[in-house]
């Protein structure tokens, strides 16, 4: 079964955010919300969880708040990304 | 030592630090992704490394290749039963990791199964038993992997391919040479299995230095 047959991972999730925001850079939460493909409610809960766990910051300038990746974070995605080339070559995904 | 063993011996070394080396990458990536075929690919190469371990050791110290010692003494007849039993077990543990992920249960009864069968027979009988469940192993794991494949593949999948492909064909001659007790055949399935273990290295290294998207 093709990875966008089936439920998106935790993982998978985490991960498809963290490059929402890395590429954007001072992405904004409707911009991270389109590319990630949630919904606002799961969004927020991701982003307070990711931002605990020091892979994403946030800045806030006035009513507008931005979020940018960590050094741990972009640590942890070049990991992920190791991580997920070797379990591609077994045929599996995250 | 003869040249054959030294071949052996240093073909066999190589091949154990590139499985002990994928078991590393495999756990450190379980450690990140918790997947369950991942985990059966680390246990089941740190199983196949031992072993590719201890025959290494065996023809070292015995100055013979596993062909040439079915009549030899009881250590070695000892270790090279370890050997062939450990290779089978840890193809066992790949395959069911593959299972797993293809239909979504483990087949518990395989393992004593495959050992039940094996048991209280001589080394050569064994051994000829042995490469032969390994090969059906192999065919299942390259099987599957191709199954997996078939949905995603990229530039990593082919080289993992590879590598089982060419381990499967290495059985395919190994089993011909305790058939045939040909060393010049062993040596050769050995080589084939070196050329296996060697594509894993790239696809290992490959993965390692991957940078960010």
């Amino acid at each position: 079964m093709a990875q966008s047959e089936k439920q998106r991972s935790v993982l998978r999730i985490n991960l498809d955010i963290l490059n929402a925001v890395r590429d954007e850079g001072d992405a904004k939460p409707t911009h991270i919300l389109y590319k990630a493909n949630l919904s606002h409610e799961r969004l927020v809960r991701y982003l307070d969880d990711l931002t605990e766990k020091g892979l994403i910051e946030v800045k806030q300038d006035g009513e507008n708040r931005t979020y940018n990746l960590t050094t741990k974070g972009v640590s942890f995605l070049i990991e992920m990304r190791r991580a997920e080339s070797f379990v591609q070559g077994f045929g599996l995904a995250i | 030592m003869a040249s054959g063993a030294l071949i052996s011996f240093t073909l066999d070394i190589l091949c154990a630090v590139v499985a002990l080396l994928t078991s590393y990458y495999a756990y450190r990536v379980n450690r990140l992704v918790t997947n369950q075929v991942v985990g059966a690919i680390s246990l089941g190469f740190m199983l196949l490394g031992i072993g590719l371990a201890v025959d290494a050791s065996t023809t070292l110290f015995s100055g013979k290749t596993l062909v040439e010692s079915f009549s030899d003494r009881i250590l070695v007849l000892f270790a090279s039963f370890t050997y062939l039993t450990v290779q089978m077990v840890a193809y066992l543990v790949i395959a069911i990791g593959y299972a797993s992920a293809a239909y979504g249960s483990r087949p518990k009864a395989a393992a004593p199964a495959v050992l039940a069968g094996a048991a209280a027979v001589g080394l050569y009988r064994f051994s000829l038993l042995s490469y032969f469940v390994a090969l059906i192993l192999l065919a299942f794991i390259v099987f599957q992997g191709l199954l997996l494949h078939s949905g995603q593949s990229n530039r990593f999948s082919a080289t993992v391919l590879l590598a089982f492909g060419l381990i499967l064909v290495a059985h395919v001659v190994l089993l011909a040479s305790v058939l045939t007790l040909g060393p010049l055949l062993f040596l050769t399935g050995t080589g084939i299995q070196f050329l296996g273990f060697l594509s894993l290295l790239i696809f290992v290294v490959r993965s390692e230095v991957v940078g960010p998207k």
